[in-house]
């Protein structure tokens, strides 16, 4: 009885039990930082491909905002989910989080777009605002007006004797503004997301 | 502030009850809040304890983009629990709706409409350090000088 209760008293006045007893047992665990965090920027330039947008699963998590003199996406918490997407598909390497960009190296893989335009030609009426709106075209014929006639040969689609031309897909950044500016709904824009990965020879690694 | 003011906060900074109610989630925020309890995360080493009545709750963790069917009953179980008391919003259901909040959908977020919340932990789902955070970040002021605010 007495030696269990010196025993009692030694084990209460040792400094770890005082410790354990008085603090927490475990540290707050930190996160490793390869765990994905909210993408941050890398200091790259944005060029305003808003692939990262287009990817983005969760509605209202990023956009891509002029700010001062360049572009940059903000990254909107309370919406955005850290699934990374916008990492991966970004074709600069805007931005970063966890090790997404070191696996992509190391593994050769990437996310592409690609476009298709599709026009319903039952629908369409041949007024030419999609051609007009079209931000690309804008670029390539800036002559080009209402009525969508065009003689560049360059421009993503045109108006030709009263009906509507797609002459270069491959163009096409996928803005959808050409959606939105049709009366009828007669123009529609897939946008088609790929994963890619290089072939991996043996040997390379 | 007298001595004895000073000892209950630091008292009862130290022993917190948490209730959680989930107002329509994918589970996910569960599940962390769940992890929390476990050895590695060991939420009740800082005296926190979650017993999930909200008659005895100091916290109310809400989880979830608050769907019609809770349209009465968050607001009843918010009112159940005895002053002082603090809600925290976990992941980002209640604070935007996350994925669900989309059109024709049936969500009415964000919970803050509905009741007062302190503190809000963003993340699909919020890591168990994140809501561990949250939820000490609140403890020191919830209860401090009680008495005294409110004579
Ligand atoms: S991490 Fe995912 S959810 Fe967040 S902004 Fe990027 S694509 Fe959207
Ligand atoms: S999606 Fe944009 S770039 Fe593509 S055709 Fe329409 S307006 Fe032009
Ligand atoms: S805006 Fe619509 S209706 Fe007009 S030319 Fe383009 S696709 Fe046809
Ligand atoms: S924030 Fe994400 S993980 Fe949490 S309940 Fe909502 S959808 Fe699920």
């Amino acid at each position: 009885m007495g030696l269990s209760l010196i025993w009692y008293l030694r084990e209460f006045a040792r400094r770890e039990w005082i410790k354990k007893f008085l603090f927490a047992k475990t540290a707050p665990l930190v996160t490793p930082s390869h765990f994905r965090g909210f993408p941050e920027p890398t200091g790259k330039t944005c060029q305003h491909a808003l692939f990262c947008m287009m990817v983005c699963p969760a509605p209202g998590a990023i956009e891509v905002l002029h700010d001062g003199d360049r572009w940059m996406p903000r990254i909107h918490k309370g919406h955005c989910i850290r699934c990374g997407l916008c990492v991966e598909a970004c074709p600069n390497g805007v931005l970063k989080s966890g090790r997404i960009l070191e696996t992509m190296g190391r593994e050769g893989t990437s996310l592409l777009f690609s476009f298709r335009i599709a026009i319903d030609l039952e629908l369409c009426t041949g007024c030419g605002n999609c051609c007009t709106a079209c931000p690309v075209n804008k670029g390539i014929d800036a002559q080009m007006g209402a009525g969508g006639h065009s003689s560049n040969d360059d421009v993503i689609m045109r108006v030709q004797k009263g009906d509507i031309v797609v002459i270069h897909e491959d163009k096409c950044t996928g803005c959808k503004t050409c959606e939105v500016s049709c009366p009828t709904g007669a123009i529609r824009i897939a946008r088609i997301l790929e994963g890619y990965q290089q072939p991996v020879h043996e040997g390379l690694q | 502030m007298n001595l004895l003011q000073r000892i209950k906060n630091k008292v009862r900074a130290r022993s917190i009850h948490v209730a959680y109610v989930d107002v329509g989630s994918c589970n996910g925020c569960d599940i962390e809040v769940l992890a929390c309890l476990a050895p590695r995360y060991d939420i009740e080493q800082y005296g926190i304890y979650v017993h999930n009545n909200p008659r005895e709750a100091d916290v109310l963790l809400v989880i979830g983009a608050y769907t019609p069917g809770w349209e009465e009953k968050l607001g009843m179980v918010w009112e159940k629990i005895p002053d002082p008391k603090v809600a925290v919003a976990i992941g980002n259901c209640p604070i935007s709706g996350c994925l669900f909040n989309r059109r024709e959908s049936f969500v009415d977020a964000p919970v803050k409409k509905h009741i007062p919340i302190a503190a809000e932990v963003p993340g699909c789902p919020p890591r168990p350090t994140e809501i561990l955070e949250a939820i000490l970040s609140v403890r020191d002021s919830v209860f401090a000088n009680w008495e005294e605010s409110h004579p």
